[in-house]
C-alpha cells in the first residue's frame, strides 16, 4: 500500500442551473483503497467521479488530493487516470499509440515509452493487439486497451466509470476478478463507479451508497450489507433485495401477522418496518403462515415468492424440489437477522 | 436448362422459375434504361459533346479575324502553347491563386468552425451571416468589391487603410495589390463553404475522447494537433479537392473586378483562354489553352484523390 493517493471531498455540491446533481458530499478515501461509488442512475455517483477527474468543477466545496486543494485544477493538471464507460479510445490511433499517448503528453523519453507500453499491454493481456485500431477490436479488447492506457502512466488516482457495463455476463465476471488483482498489484487508490451492487460488494474495500445526490451510507461491503442504515440502502443492496414488511407495534414490540418478533421493544417510533434478507428467512417449524406463489430455481438454490396475511416476501432455500406452488409453509426469523426501520424517516432502529 | 432442374415445377412445358426471373430482370433493366435515357442524352449533349468539340477545335486553326486561314493543324496549337511565355505566366498565376485561396479558405474556415463550437449562444445567427457570401453570384460579388470596397478614397477597405495610417492605395491598379485583392475576394466568398463542411465534421466528433485526452494531460494545442486535425483530415482533404477544382477554373469575379489586369497581373489561365478565344477571336488556340487547363485540373485532382486514399488505408 502506498502512502500517497488520499482523496478528500469537503462539502461538495454540483448544480446544473437550479437542479442539484450532488448536494453536500463528504468523503474520505484512504491511500491504496478500492473505493466503490454505488447507486442507481441519477444518484450523483458519476457526477462525483467527474469532479474527482477534474472534468467538471463543483459548484461548492473543496476537493483535496493528499491534503492539497485541487478544486480549481482541470483534468490535465491533476494526476489522475480514468477508464470511461464508453472507453473513449482514440479511433485514429493504434492500440500502441493509444497506450503511449499519455506518456507522450508527459514528455517521457522515447526509449522508455516502448517498454512501458509493452508492460501495460502485457498486464491486461493485449500485447498481441498493439498494431490494431480500436475499430478492429471486440468490446472486451477495447476495454482492456482503455485499462492499459489508464495504468501506463502510474498516476496517483485511478478512476473507473462503470468499466464492466458494456461487457457480456461471462466476460464481466472474468474482468472483475482481473481488475481486483490488477488493483492489488498496482496498489493505487481506485474509485469505481457502478450501479451493480454485486460488483461493489465483490470489488470494494469500502463503498459509498449514493441516492438523490447524497451519500446515504459509507462503509465496507460487509458493514453496509449487515447494517444498512436506511430502508433505501437496505432495499438497494443484496439480490434478491431485503424483505421489507410492515409490522404492528404492541407495547413497542413489533409483530407480523399477529406474531410478536423476538426483539427488544422499540421506543419513539409509531410505525416500524421489519427487514429480513431472503437468505435469513427460515422455512418450516412454527411461524407466520405463507403460501408459495412461485418457485424460482437458480440451480444451486431457489427463491420462493411467498404471500402472507398482510404482504409478500421472498425466501432463499436450498432445494427447489422441496417446494411446490400453492403449498402452505411457515416462515420465521432469528432475532440477529432482523433489521428494524422507522417507517416515517426510513432510518435504522437499533435493536437487541 | 439443366441447372434449373432443382427449381423447376416439374411441368415440362412451363417456364422455369429461373427463366421467369431472368425475363423479369431484363424487362426491368429496359424500363430503367428508358427512364434514364432523357437525362443521359441531355448530359451527353451538354457536357460530353462540348468537351469533344473543344478538343476537336483545339486541333484546328480557327481565327474569326482571318477565316480564310482556317483548317486542320493537328498539334500545332499545342506546340505554340508550350513556347508561349504568357501561357506559362498565366499557369503560374493560376497556381498562386489556387494555392493561396484554398489554403486561406481551409485555415479561416477551420478557425471559424472551432470558434463557433466554443460559442455558447448566437450560433444560429453566426451561421446565417457566415453563409451569405456563398449564395451571391460571383459577378455580383466582384461588382460589390470593386465599387463598394476597393474604390480609392470611397471604398470601405481604402477608407480603413487611410484611417489606419496606411494611406490610400490603388488596390486594383497595382499588380501585386490587384492579385492580393482577387485572392481576398475569392476567399471571402467561398470560406463559408469550407466553414460549413468542417463545422459539420467537427460537431460529429465524440466528446468523450476529448475528455480522455484531458485526463491524459494533453493541453489544448495537443488536443487540436493530435486529435482534432487527424480526425478532421478526411473532411479537410475533401474540401481541398473541391475548392481546388473551383479555384483553378475561377472566372466571373476576377473578370468583373480586374478583367485580368492591370496588364496581365491577374490573368490566370482561365482568363487567358477566354481572352484568346473571345477578344482575339483565335478559337483554335483558345481551345488548346482550355484543354491544357482541363488537363492540369484533372491531374491535380487525381493527385489529391490519391493522397486521400493513401493515408486512410
Amino acid at each position: 500500500m502506498t502512502t500517497q493517493g488520499q482523496v478528500r471531498l469537503e462539502n461538495v455540491a454540483k448544480y446544473h442551473g437550479q437542479v442539484a446533481a450532488l448536494k453536500n458530499v463528504e468523503l474520505d478515501i484512504r491511500p491504496g483503497e478500492f473505493f466503490a461509488l454505488l447507486g442507481p442512475s441519477g444518484s450523483g455517483k458519476s457526477t462525483t467521479l467527474r469532479l474527482l477527474a477534474g472534468l467538471d468543477k463543483p459548484t461548492r466545496g473543496r476537493i483535496l488530493f493528499d491534503g492539497a486543494d485541487v478544486t480549481a485544477k482541470g483534468a490535465q493538471d491533476r494526476d489522475v487516470a480514468m477508464v470511461f464507460q464508453s472507453y473513449a479510445l482514440y479511433p485514429h490511433m493504434t492500440v500502441a499509440q493509444n497506450i503511449s499517448f499519455p506518456l507522450e503528453m508527459e514528455k517521457t523519453p522515447k526509449a522508455e515509452i516502448a517498454g512501458r507500453v509493452q508492460e501495460a499491454a502485457r498486464k491486461v493481456r493485449i500485447e498481441h493487439l498493439l498494431d490494431r485500431r480500436p475499430g478492429q477490436l471486440s468490446g472486451g479488447q477495447q476495454q482492456r486497451c482503455a485499462l492499459a492506457r489508464a495504468i501506463v502512466r502510474r498516476s496517483g488516482l485511478f478512476l473507473l466509470d462503470e468499466p464492466l457495463s458494456n461487457l457480456d455476463a461471462k466476460l464481466r465476471l472474468e474482468t472483475r476478478t482481473e481488475l481486483k488483482r490488477l488493483q492489488r498489484s498496482l496498489g493505487v487508490t481506485t474509485v469505481y463507479v457502478t450501479h451493480d451492487q454485486e460488483e461493489a460488494l465483490t470489488l470494494a474495500d469500502r463503498m459509498a451508497v449514493f441516492m438523490d445526490g447524497e451519500i446515504r451510507q459509507i462503509g465496507s461491503p460487509a458493514e453496509v450489507f449487515a447494517w444498512p442504515n436506511s430502508i433505501e440502502v437496505a432495499a438497494f443492496i443484496g439480490s434478491p433485495p431485503m424483505n421489507l414488511m410492515k409490522a404492528a407495534l404492541k407495547d413497542g414490540v413489533p409483530s407480523i401477522d399477529g406474531r410478536p418478533l423476538d426483539v427488544k421493544p422499540v421506543s419513539g417510533s409509531p410505525e416500524v418496518i421489519v427487514g429480513v434478507r431472503p437468505s435469513a428467512v427460515r422455512i418450516g417449524g412454527d411461524g407466520i403462515r405463507a403460501t408459495v406463489d412461485l418457485v424460482e430455481n437458480l440451480g444451486d438454490n431457489a427463491i420462493l415468492d411467498l404471500s402472507y396475511e398482510g404482504g409478500t416476501a421472498r425466501a432463499r432455500v436450498d432445494d427447489a424440489a422441496d417446494y411446490a406452488e400453492g403449498q402452505t409453509v411457515a416462515m420465521s426469523f432469528d432475532a440477529k437477522n432482523i433489521h428494524l426501520f422507522d417507517a416515517a424517516s426510513g432510518r435504522r432502529l437499533e435493536v437487541q | 436448362m439443366p441447372e434449373a432442374g432443382a427449381f423447376s415445377s416439374g411441368e415440362p412445358d412451363g417456364l422455369s422459375a429461373q427463366n421467369l426471373d431472368r425475363l423479369e430482370r431484363l424487362r426491368e433493366k429496359r424500363f430503367a434504361g428508358a427512364l434514364l435515357a432523357p437525362a443521359l442524352l441531355a448530359l451527353l449533349a451538354t457536357t460530353t459533346f462540348p468537351l469533344f468539340f473543344l478538343v476537336w477545335i483545339s486541333a484546328q486553326r480557327k481565327d474569326l479575324a482571318m477565316p480564310f486561314m482556317d483548317g486542320f493543324v493537328g498539334l500545332e496549337n499545342y506546340r505554340q502553347l508550350l513556347g508561349d511565355p504568357r501561357f506559362w505566366e498565366s499557369l503560374g498565376l493560376s497556381m498562386i491563386y489556387t494555392v493561396s485561396t484554398v489554403v486561406l479558405q481551409v485555415a479561416i474556415g477551420l478557425a471559424l468552425a472551432l470558434l463557433l463550437m466554443k460559442m455558447k449562444r448566437g450560433q444560429t445567427l453566426f451561421r446565417i451571416i457566415a453563409i451569405l457570401p456563398v449564395v451571391l453570384s460571383p459577378a455580383v460579388v466582384g461588382m460589390v468589391w470593386r465599387s463598394f470596397m476597393l474604390t480609392p478614397e470611397f471604398g470601405v477597405i481604402d477608407y480603413l487603410s487611410i484611417t489606419a495610417g496606411f494611406g490610400s492605395r490603388n488596390w486594383l491598379g497595382d499588380p501585386t495589390l490587384a492579385m492580393i485583392s482577387v485572392i481576398v475576394i475569392h476567399t471571402w466568398q467561398w470560406t463559408p463553404f469550407a466553414f460549413m463542411v468542417l463545422l459539420a465534421s467537427l460537431a460529429a466528433l465524440p466528446e468523450d475522447i476529448y475528455e480522455a485526452a484531458r485526463i491524459d494531460r494533453a493541453n489544448s494545442w495537443q488536443r487540436f494537433t493530435r486529435i482534432t486535425l487527424p480526425l478532421l483530415r478526411p473532411a479537410i482533404v475533401m474540401v481541398v479537392i473541391m475548392r481546388t477544382m473551383v479555384a483553378l477554373t475561377a472566372f466571373a469575379a476576377i473578370y468583373v473586378v480586374t478583367a485580368g489586369g492591370p496588364g496581365t497581373a491577374t490573368e490566370i489561365l482561365n482568363l487567358y483562354a477566354y481572352r484568346k478565344s473571345f477578344t482575339e477571336l483565335s478559337l483554335g488556340y483558345g481551345s488548346a489553352l482550355a484543354v491544357a487547363l482541363l488537363i492540369v485540373t484533372v491531374l491535380i485532382s487525381f493527385v489529391l484523390f490519391l493522397l486521400r486514399r493513401e493515408r486512410t488505408a
